[in-house]
């Protein structure tokens, strides 16, 4: 048998709804005159799973899983990986240095533009954007623990 | 007071210099908010609420409201020419706005979704100015069972229309209704799935969802290297749409205005299922279905339409009954409350000039977005002059900021994220993440609705089908199924599988 995209996908499903149903250990499914905080979750999840298994089911009709490109992972990797750390110093750098290493990282890093052009472009896009955000719509971004407004 | 003579009262005032530079103020920075990327309406509209703590009530709300409409417009830009939606009512301009725009025809395209979101927004204004009253009364009439009704119709009527599969299409909106059950449960106080994270007690947010499935999830799946960087430089009269063009589109934006106002009487998102239910409508009735998604004129103009015809329909039941239909009237009752005026049936008698100013200032600030957005299309349409390779870094930081400055939750854009990897990984399944947002938005209304009616008929599912609408409604659904089930047994291939293929490629 040959194993399909819809195969993955609906056991993936499927799991996810088993997971739903496992961590809605401790919640309510009440009674159908007072329905607790549980009961749309688990009647939720099991049509997810029902829709899953029937996606399951009618597997043949999509493509085999081997078929799947994944040529664009590598990049799209790079991307999550340097948004990701982005994220996690936004509120300690603040705006203006995140995101100019940000742009900085995705422009030069991934990329390969020219470095100085990249340090200029995130230099330049950050002033514009934080004259924007403060000047012009007098909304305060990011400080972060460098003062930075 | 007639009508007639209420709203000559309310244009001596809309057309105040000063309520005109802020009803302009709103319109302009709604645009903007729009336009960006990850900045959406309930965004800009609280960042920018304590900046109206000093004006009357009048500019007040004419500002915030124009921030509102305004942001209609401005979404179907970096829909367009992005396919990223500026806001989560154009999700679904997207698809054929973006196939336009690769086919040269972005100015088109854009200047169509000007022109319909105009003529949707004053036929809004003009239904809410003469037959508002009647029909909030009408909507006044649902109880829960058919508003879970009502939300169930719209699923189903939103997986019939879809080119994916029923089941593919259901099993994103149902996992779009579990995500919409984190956070506190309103009827109990439990706790839901919230991991004793606290910023997940208030539930997934619809902005960081959609942000990142759309914005994020589309940068994911499109490496820099395989943009052709081809730059579209039209003039300005190359912008302006065929005749052809035009003639396509009269009819989707007619269907979408009328269909998107009477949306926007209900609550939920409606700007954000209108655009869906038009969309699905205008593909139903076109001769040409197949011509959906690969940029068909009447998917950018009928969505456009309908989500600015429901940002107008909203208004009623806030202005006239003081209820809010969802968030962005919330934040706008707010407004009206910090002015001690509170918004409601005594809105009209007690504040004549607040109530019919505003109105007023509708027709006025409709105008206005159209002489904004036109002849700024053709530097909308230079964002493609912009090579991807710094655009979408552009793109990533619009998208963290405007999802952090919602409610300056980090949590919210580590959801972002997320929901941009999940994303990315449903285009490679060939999933349709629409559903998923529209299932997220619905998740509160469909579970509260559900639980009070089985409260109301102490468990009794029959309750259902004994009041006139909610059968009614369901019924519909019954035969939207039963459609689909038959279309299914006769020859397994109907418009939408046809569809479905062609999109995917695997009968070309």
């Amino acid at each position: 048998m040959t194993l399909r995209s819809d195969h993955i996908a609906g056991g993936a499903f499927v799991a996810f709804g088993l997971l739903v149903f496992a961590l809605s250990g401790d919640l309510p499914f009440g009674t159908l005159s007072f329905p607790g905080a549980g009961m749309m979750p688990k009647l939720i999840a099991s049509f997810l799973i029902a829709f899953a298994l029937l996606l399951i089911l009618r597997a043949n009709e999509s493509a085999p899983v081997a078929t799947v490109a994944w040529r664009d992972l590598p990049h799209a990797a790079r991307v999550v990986a340097i948004t990701a750390a982005a994220i996690a110093l936004y509120q300690t750098l603040g705006f203006p240095i995140t995101m100019a290493l940000l742009l900085f990282a995705l422009t030069f890093l991934t990329e390969r533009r020219n470095p100085l052009v990249a340090a200029g472009f995130s230099i330049g896009v950050v002033g514009l954007t934080y004259l924007l955000f403060t000047v012009l719509l007098r909304t305060p971004l990011e400080r972060g623990i460098l003062g930075f407004q | 007071m007639g009508t007639l003579e209420s709203l000559l009262l309310g244009f001596s005032v809309a057309l105040q210099p000063d309520v005109l530079w802020y009803a302009f103020l709103g319109c302009l920075v709604g645009t903007i908010v729009g336009v960006l990327p990850g900045i959406g309406p309930l965004s800009g509209i609280s960042i920018l609420l304590p900046a109206t703590f000093g004006l009357d009530t009048t500019k007040s709300v004419v500002m915030l409201a124009g921030i509102y409409y305004g942001s209609q417009y401005g979404g179907s830009t970096t829909s367009i020419l992005m396919r990223i939606p500026g806001e989560a009512a154009s999700v679904m301009t997207c698809i054929d706005g973006y196939a336009m725009a690769q086919k040269g025809r972005a100015g088109a395209a854009l200047c169509i979704a000007a022109v319909g979101s105009w003529i949707a927004g004053t036929f809004g204004v003009l239904m809410l100015t003469l037959i508002a009253p009647p029909l909030a009364t009408f909507a006044l009439r649902f109880g829960p069972p058919e508003y879970a009704a009502l939300l169930v119709l719209g699923l189903i009527f939103l997986a019939y229309m879809s080119s994916t599969s029923l089941p593919r299409t259901l099993l994103m909106a149902c996992f779009g209704l579990l995500l919409g059950t984190i956070g506190i449960d309103n009827m109990t106080g439990h706790f839901r799935y919230s991991f004793d994270i606290a910023e997940l007690g208030d539930g997934i947010g619809i902005v960081p969802v959609a942000i990142g499935l759309f914005g994020l999830g589309e940068i994911l799946s499109t490496p820099s290297a395989t943009v052709v960087g081809k730059v579209i430089a039209p003039r300005l009269r190359e912008l302006l749409p065929s005749r052809r063009e035009w003639r396509q589109s009269a009819m989707p934006i007619a269907r979408g205005s009328l269909l998107g106002f009477l949306i926007g009487l209900t609550p939920g998102s409606a700007h954000i299922i209108s655009s869906f239910l038009s969309y699905g409508v205008e593909r139903r009735l076109s001769k040409q279905p197949q011509e959906f998604g690969k940029g068909a004129v009447a998917g950018v103009a009928a969505p456009e339409s309908a989500n600015n015809a429901a940002s107008t329909g909203a208004f009623v039941p806030m202005l006239a009954l003081g209820l809010p239909t969802g968030p962005i009237t919330a934040v706008l009752i707010a407004a009206l409350m910090i002015h001690g005026v509170p918004p409601g049936p005594t809105l009209v008698n007690e504040h004549p000039d607040v109530f019919w100013g505003f109105v007023a200032s509708m027709y006025v600030g409709n105008l206005m977005l159209l002489a904004l957005n036109l002849p700024l299309v053709g530097i909308f349409v230079n964002v493609l002059r912009i090579p991807y390779a710094y655009l979408y870094p552009l793109v990533i930081m619009f998208c963290i900021i405007g999802v952090y400055e919602v409610s300056h939750s980090i949590v919210d854009v580590w959801i972002m994220l997320i929901m941009g990897i999940i994303g990315y990984g449903l285009r490679k399944f060939r999933f349709d993440p629409a559903p998923l947002v529209l299932g997220l938005v619905i998740a509160p209304t469909l579970e509260m609705s559900l639980r009070q009616s089985l409260i109301m008929s102490n468990g009794n599912w029959a309750i259902f089908f004994q009041r006139p609408i909610a059968a009614a409604l369901l019924g519909l659904c019954a035969a939207l199924l039963a459609l689909a089930a038959l279309s299914l047994m006769r020859s397994r291939k109907d418009w939408r599988s046809r569809l479905a293929e062609a999109e995917t490629g695997e009968n070309p």
